[in-house]
């Protein structure tokens, strides 16, 4: 894969370390920052493009044509969508990916057609509510920018799923129990299995039925 | 910032960036005595428009949808936008057509290079450095 990434210092470098061990990717790097692109092109020994991602003349000094992953990680939010942008309009950028300091532009970036946006604020406000939530034996993921939701629940001897079969249980339909933790196996689920108290729960539904599927199987006999 | 109140729903014209440009375009406008609102993030730059200004002052980021909302965004008939900034005004273009669909916007882009990322929207953009090149030539007489 062919993976550009524009501007920041750390975010980038942390970045870097995940891809560049792997041969089969290709990773650009431009900044606009001298000492940040002096910083991760010394520690990465990779050669950085200095220069304003916003600018066509960087992007074309940089060869970012056709790349598979845009990702602008830049403070200002405005440069990071016009990066972007330009990236994907002018480039052929297949996947654009930015950084926010205001946590409202995640959804506004993604309505005006970046294809992911990440707000370290909005991570932390979701991992906190998550947190909240462990008091109950839940934990929870989110995937496909919020679209999907994985929640981690332990049964009680209580709860009116316990020790019956999926079959026997009217689960709603607006989710899925995808996989069952039983130390130490995990097993796949079908009608016939029995849930047992402390088996951890491992649900796929949507954000919207969470709450209604938790309520549900927290349901006492 | 409080809602400006008693200010005509329909035919506005908003100002997007209250700089040089963007306060002399809003005190012209002004004078012709349209229905006006501007945008600013910083009040002292308010201190640009004209003693007679008579349009609505809204203190704000201008990539704020609450700001550009309170501005009557969803009503106005066409939008100026001219910031120092061209990331800002792409950004402030896309939204007013992508999300509100105002009929006429106009963005202030210092980068020609950057046009590309307006394509397709339909808005019209003023480059200054054109503009003045323009004049000059017509003033020694050029095509």
């Amino acid at each position: 894969m062919k993976i550009v990434i524009a501007n920041g210092m750390h975010a980038a470098d942390y970045v870097i370390g995940i891809y560049k061990n792997h041969k089969k990717h290709q990773i650009i790097l431009i900044n606009d920052n001298k000492e940040s692109a002096k910083y991760l092109a010394d520690k990465n020994n990779i050669p950085v493009c200095y220069g304003h991602p916003n600018k066509k003349e960087v992007l074309e000094q940089a060869k970012i044509r056709d790349c598979d992953i845009f990702m602008a990680l830049g403070y200002k939010d405005a440069d990071n969508f016009a990066a972007c942008l330009l990236a994907k309009k002018a480039f052929g950028a297949r996947k654009t990916i930015c950084t926010v300091s205001n946590p409202k532009n995640v959804t506004l970036f993604r309505d005006l057609g970046i294809d992911s946006v990440i707000s370290s604020t909005a991570l932390l406000a979701d991992s906190l509510i998550a947190e909240s939530s462990l008091e109950d034996f839940i934990k929870q993921v989110s995937i496909e920018d919020n679209s999907i939701v994985m929640v981690e629940l332990v049964v009680k001897d209580t709860y009116h799923i316990s020790r019956r079969r999926i079959m026997d249980i009217d689960f709603p339909k607006t989710g899925t129990i995808s996989c069952i933790y039983r130390k130490p196996h995990a097993i796949i689920p079908n009608g016939q299995t029995v849930i047992l108290p402390k088996d951890k729960l491992v649900i796929v539904t949507t954000p919207e039925e969470k709450d209604s599927i938790i309520k549900f199987i927290q349901t006492a006999e | 910032m409080k809602k400006p109140t008693g200010i005509s729903l329909k035919n506005k014209t908003l100002v997007v960036g209250c700089g040089q440009l963007g306060a002399t375009i809003a005190n012209k406008f002004s004078k012709e005595g349209k229905n006006l609102l501007v945008v600013d993030e910083s009040e002292k730059s308010f201190e640009q428009l004209s003693e007679d200004f008579s349009g609505y002052k809204i203190v704000g980021e201008c990539t704020d949808l609450e700001i550009l909302e309170q501005a009557f965004i969803k009503t106005c008939k066409e939008v100026v936008i001219v910031t120092g900034d061209d990331s800002i005004n792409v950004l402030v273009a896309t939204i007013c057509k992508k999300l509100y669909n105002v009929p006429n916007v106009y963005v202030r882009l210092s980068d020609p290079d950057n046009e590309i990322l307006l394509k397709g929207l339909g808005v019209k953009v003023i480059f200054p450095l054109e503009l003045s090149f323009d004049k000059f030539n017509l003033m020694r007489g050029g095509k």
